[in-house]
């Protein structure tokens, strides 16, 4: 049963496809920020490039992905605010 | 001679010993706390933590790059993934501390794997995340390696990341590794440091023991073990040039006060004429005026300068000067520096004469004017006065009290010069009564040894690393701890071997012409007050003022390589 008032938690999926812009790519403190950024929500995050998907939220994963400036990566989210969490992911990548 | 090559990771020169830092080898198949008790996956989530703790509280406690490089491996400790992956390890049967190590391994390897060197440069820091945390899962202590020597050279297979952010300049004069390149984290701070840095020697901890002297040549990426003479000569004087080239950089950009590595702050002040001379020497970096020589205001003229001209004359001076302290020695005319308004008696011996403070007290009017124009400067800035060939401590007194007739209470700091011998062995009665003495090394030196110090001839005398002149500054420096500060404004102190050992005898300040100072600043950073304090004491020892200096040089030389 759903709590009154509180409303059921909707099973939002989200995407977002985006071109890296930052001139370090994904390195240790931008990849940090990102990581950080991807735990303040709820929803789970995720991140794609070339088809292997990492959590967001770990720092040591993204590293793995070595995301360089000009790499297409898949955000996915999954939760209630994964709409904010794919939008808010993907400025901080296309911020240069 | 033997020369190993490795990656030239931070620039600059140096020599010292090697400091070689052992790695301690680790059970890590044990399955049992030293306690008994069991281990289990719930350790591995406990000792990530207590490393994640500790990096964090380490970055706490520093600044700048070496902050972020501890946060950065505090975020890897407490990441998700090397968690699950060390935890995943340890349930399909991997003892808890192995498996710890070979997550973070793994993600080592991963990062290696990328191809970019940027990320491959964080392999060992993770390498490190896993040894430390296997540490405390097998409930030992982190690993803190004592710090070496000062003036070491600092040789590991590796550093990890927390050694690297404690590297301090006075310590650790250069870094050799056998890993490592130019992006990693001690590569980075390092260069930031100005330590200079060879890393990825190959079998480097079979070539190198412990205390063996090393020639690092950073620029070069060659490390040479038991360097001939000409190698380190070589690169102990490149290492001074870029030491001075630096320090001149700090003093243009404005940055920090005269001080030794370890931070003990001295004084490296002027010794001017008059406002030309003073600009010279800020612009070379002057934290100070010592000594302000007054008597071109009296010479060349038929009547003494009026309190006005002085005023004037001195307010300029202030104005340059801003915060910094201006030191007015008083009139030291005498008979061979006679003026047209005191016709003086001829004197056969006018350096033992009537000068200085003893002709000032048969001409009180002069040096009340003088002192009234001193105490008017005050107003704008720091100003001290002292007054010229004190011998006894009634002289001393009669100073202190015509200064009090001119200034209101601590608005002037007073002080006399020590150039007397007699003042030399007052001086615990004369440091009760005054805020500073000031060593006249030139005079001190020529009465202690009584040879006239313009005579070539004597010149041997009249050396300032004479064993005698450094005993009569130590024994200033004994007698005035507690009660005054010590400076020195004779040409001494602007000899860089000379002025090392005058801070060990308890020198604050250190007076001197405008070109000496940037030379003066560049030596005191390379020492620390305890080897000034253990240099001076050899040197008081010693009998022969040819040893004194060769240690003096021995230890600049070994200290300048940066």
């Amino acid at each position: 049963m759903s709590p009154a008032g509180a409303g059921p938690r909707r099973a939002v999926q989200a995407e977002r496809v985006v071109e890296v812009a930052t001139t370090l790519g994904l390195h240790a403190r931008p990849a940090a920020a990102f990581a950080d950024a991807a735990a303040g929500f709820r929803a789970t995050v995720t991140v794609a490039k070339n088809g292997a998907e990492v959590d967001a939220t770990s720092v040591l994963l993204l590293l793995t992905l070595d995301v360089r400036r000009g790499d297409r990566l898949v955000i996915r989210g999954r939760g209630d605010d994964a709409e904010e969490a794919v939008d808010r992911l993907a400025t901080l990548l296309a911020a240069p | 001679m033997r020369t190993l090559r490795g990656i030239a990771a931070a620039p600059g020169t140096a020599v010292g010993r090697a400091s070689v830092r052992r790695r301690q080898s680790l059970d890590l198949d044990q399955r049992r706390s030293p306690s008994g008790a069991v281990l289990s996956g719930a350790a591995i989530d406990a000792a990530l933590d207590s490393v994640a703790a500790d990096f964090e509280a380490a970055a706490g406690n520093a600044a700048g790059d070496a902050a972020d490089i501890l946060r950065a491996q505090a975020a890897l400790a407490r990441d998700r993934a090397l968690r699950s992956a060390a935890v995943r390890r340890w349930r399909d049967g991997a003892a808890p501390a192995r498996a710890v190590v070979e997550a973070a391994e793994e993600f080592a390897t991963r990062l290696s794997g990328t191809g970019n060197a940027y990320l491959a440069a964080r392999a060992p820091d993770l390498r490190h995340i896993g040894t430390a945390a296997a540490r405390a899962v097998l409930g030992l202590a982190p690993e803190v390696p004592p710090p070496p020597p000062p003036g070491s050279v600092l040789v590991a297979d590796d550093i990890t990341p927390a050694e690297a952010a404690g590297l301090a300049p006075a310590a650790v004069v250069a870094v050799v590794t056998g890993s490592g390149g130019l992006t990693s984290h001690t590569a980075i701070l390092a260069r930031g440091l100005g330590i200079p840095a060879v890393m990825g020697v190959p079998h480097l901890l079979d070539a190198i023991g412990d205390g063996v002297l090393l020639a690092v040549d950073g620029d070069a990426g060659d490390v040479h073990v038991e360097p001939d003479d000409a190698t380190t000569a070589r690169l102990a004087a490149a290492g001074f040039a870029r030491l001075a080239a630096r320090e001149r950089a700090r003093t243009e950009a404005g940055l920090g006060p005269s001080a030794t590595a370890d931070g003990h702050c001295v004084e490296v002040a002027a010794n001017i004429r008059g406002v030309d001379e003073l600009q010279a020497a800020l612009a070379e970096g002057a934290e100070g005026v010592g000594l302000l020589r007054t008597e071109l205001l009296y010479i060349d003229r038929t009547a003494p300068p009026s309190e006005s001209e002085q005023v004037a004359e001195l307010a300029a001076m202030r104005e340059l000067l801003g915060s910094r302290r201006l030191i007015v020695r008083t009139f030291d005319i005498g008979s061979d520096k006679a003026v047209p308004f005191l016709p003086a008696r001829p004197e056969a011996n006018p350096e033992l004469g009537l000068r200085g403070i003893r002709l000032a007290r048969q001409h009180p009017e002069l040096i009340d004017t003088q002192l009234a124009a001193v105490a008017a400067a005050a107003a704008d800035g720091p100003v001290g006065v002292m007054a010229p060939m004190v011998a006894t401590v009634d002289e001393v007194d009669w100073f202190v009290e015509r200064v009090g007739k001119a200034a209101a209470a601590h608005a002037l700091e007073v002080g006399v010069m020590v150039e007397v011998p007699s003042a030399v062995l007052l001086a615990a009665e004369i440091a009760e009564r005054v805020d500073f003495v000031s060593i006249g090394t030139n005079d001190l030196s020529q009465y202690l040894h009584g040879a006239d110090r313009r005579n070539a001839a004597l010149a041997a005398l009249n050396d300032p690393f004479d064993p005698a002149l450094l005993r009569a500054v130590e024994l200033v420096g004994r007698a005035a701890a507690g009660r005054c500060w010590v400076g020195v404004c004779g040409e001494a102190a602007g000899r860089p071997a000379w002025a090392v050992i005058a801070v060990g005898l308890g020198v604050a300040e250190l007076s001197m012409q405008a070109a000496q100072i940037v030379p003066v600043r560049a030596a005191l950073r390379t020492v620390t007050l305890e080897e000034c304090r253990a240099l001076a004491r050899r040197a008081c020892r010693m009998t022969d003022a040819g040893a004194v200096r060769a240690a003096a040089e021995d230890l600049l030389r070994e200290r300048s390589a940066r």
